[in-house]
């Protein structure tokens, strides 16, 4: 179930009898056919221990499930809906994920298929301490959300998303605030360019850096700013 | 968002606008802006600041701030008159400075002065929303909002005019009751969007 870029800002989504996609609440903008929106209490996949598991994480945002409810449709033709999703004008971006792993925070998900496995990671299980002061800097807290499997996910930024890709020995280097979201084999590390001119005040505004270094992709959004 | 790609030498880029790079860089504060001592004092008197950094290295860098859009000027020894909030990135060959301007510096919401960009490379403008170029010729001036203005180039001569009013002085201007108007021959970059100004609330 592919979405489908309309422009920057708005994506469609075709929804089929008997699949589903979450999206975040109330970023409906229009559809047609027949769709049914129902509020996802859990904040999506998983049974009660996941949506305790997000709540904990601080990982849980309001979503909701669209389908296509069973037995619509007039008779002989068959069921389907289109939903166009956008939402307070953030610039959308579509991964379309195939098996590999998706690493973003819950809050940037505008929509997601429902074939993805949502799981939550403690940012410090990768480099203790220093996973946790990357969380505090890049803004993610302490977990982050990661998705997995075959599907496409579309994701907002504050200003359009350039795609970096990271190769082994040609690690990239992204300001922690303009970090959207990565995938793939990535390892991430805070790396702090701290001088004696931040201690006095005359920093040049780059002293801490996230550097990514695998084989992967990274995706940075053009602004310095939280969405 | 703007990538530049560098072989050693030198850009200077609004301090804390670069948002990510490949290969090694460094990013050092330029006190005063590079402009020495004197440029330090004249912004500073003048408050028109701007904060820059000197950034160095192989590879490539990417650039923006506040998810604008990105106008390239290409300079060959004439001079580019800028907002300091439009500024983005400059070769490291260009010269910046500061100028009056007048009146029209105050109903614009920016002061009384502006920066200059001198020299031969190119300079990196953001705008709110993508800038339209517009040419002025001596048989055709050209009046625009203070609000909308991000910059200009050539050999013009700028003037400030109101159109203030008895209905103004009530309260049911239409919200254009200042204007800059540009004569002479040059290029005027102006973005879809209006900034805060003192002019565009009357």
């Amino acid at each position: 179930m592919p979405f489908r870029q309309i422009n920057s800002k708005v994506v469609e989504a075709q929804v089929a009898p008997g699949r589903r996609l979450f999206s975040l609440r109330g970023a409906m903008i229009a559809y047609k056919g027949e769709v049914a929106f129902t509020p996802n209490v859990q904040g999506g996949q998983g049974g009660v221990g996941s949506m305790i598991g997000r709540r904990l994480a601080g990982e849980a945002t309001p979503l909701m499930t669209v389908e296509v409810p069973p037995g619509s449709g007039g008779p002989g033709e068959a069921p389907y809906g289109t939903v166009l999703f956008g939402h307070g004008g953030h610039h959308v971006e579509v991964i379309d994920l195939t098996g590999d792993t998706l690493h973003v925070e819950a809050d940037r998900l505008l929509a997601f298929d429902g074939t993805l496995e949502q799981g939550t990671v403690f940012l410090g299980s990768q480099g203790g301490v220093m996973g946790v002061v990357r969380g505090q800097m890049t803004g993610q807290g302490l977990f982050t959300t990661t998705l997995s499997g075959h599907g496409s996910v579309a994701v907002m930024a504050h200003g359009g998303v350039i795609r970096l890709p990271i190769t082994p020995g040609r690690p990239v280097h992204v300001d922690p605030q303009a970090y959207v979201a990565h995938r793939g084999q990535v390892t991430n590390k805070l790396s702090t360019a701290l001088g004696w001119r931040d201690m006095v005040g005359r920093g040049s505004g780059e002293a801490f850096q996230l550097e990514l270094s695998g084989q992967g992709e990274v995706f940075v959004q053009a602004s310095e700013e939280k969405l | 968002m703007l990538a530049v790609d560098l072989v050693g030498d030198t850009v200077r880029a609004k301090n804390g606008s670069m948002v990510a790079y490949e290969g090694r860089m460094s990013f050092k504060k330029l006190t005063g802006g590079g402009e020495g001592l004197r440029g330090m004092v004249t912004r500073r008197l003048t408050g028109e600041q701007m904060e820059l950094m000197e950034v160095k290295g192989e590879g490539t860098c990417y650039f923006a701030d506040r998810a604008g859009d990105i106008n390239l000027v290409t300079l060959n020894g004439e001079r580019l008159h800028v907002e300091s909030g439009n500024l983005l990135c400059v070769d490291g060959s260009l010269h910046t400075g500061t100028t009056f301007t007048g009146l029209r510096g105050a109903a614009q919401g920016n002061g009384l002065f502006t920066t200059t960009v001198e020299g031969t490379g190119t300079a990196a403008l953001t705008s709110d929303g993508p800038a339209v170029v517009l040419r002025v010729t001596p048989r055709f001036p050209l009046r625009v909002d203070p609000g909308a203005y991000v910059a200009h180039t050539g050999n013009l001569r700028q003037e400030f005019q109101t159109g203030v009013n008895f209905r103004t002085l009530v309260g049911e201007g239409s919200g254009e009751a200042f204007q800059m108007s540009f004569e002479g021959d040059g290029l005027v970059y102006v973005q879809p969007s209006e900034r805060n100004t003192i002019g565009g609330d009357l």
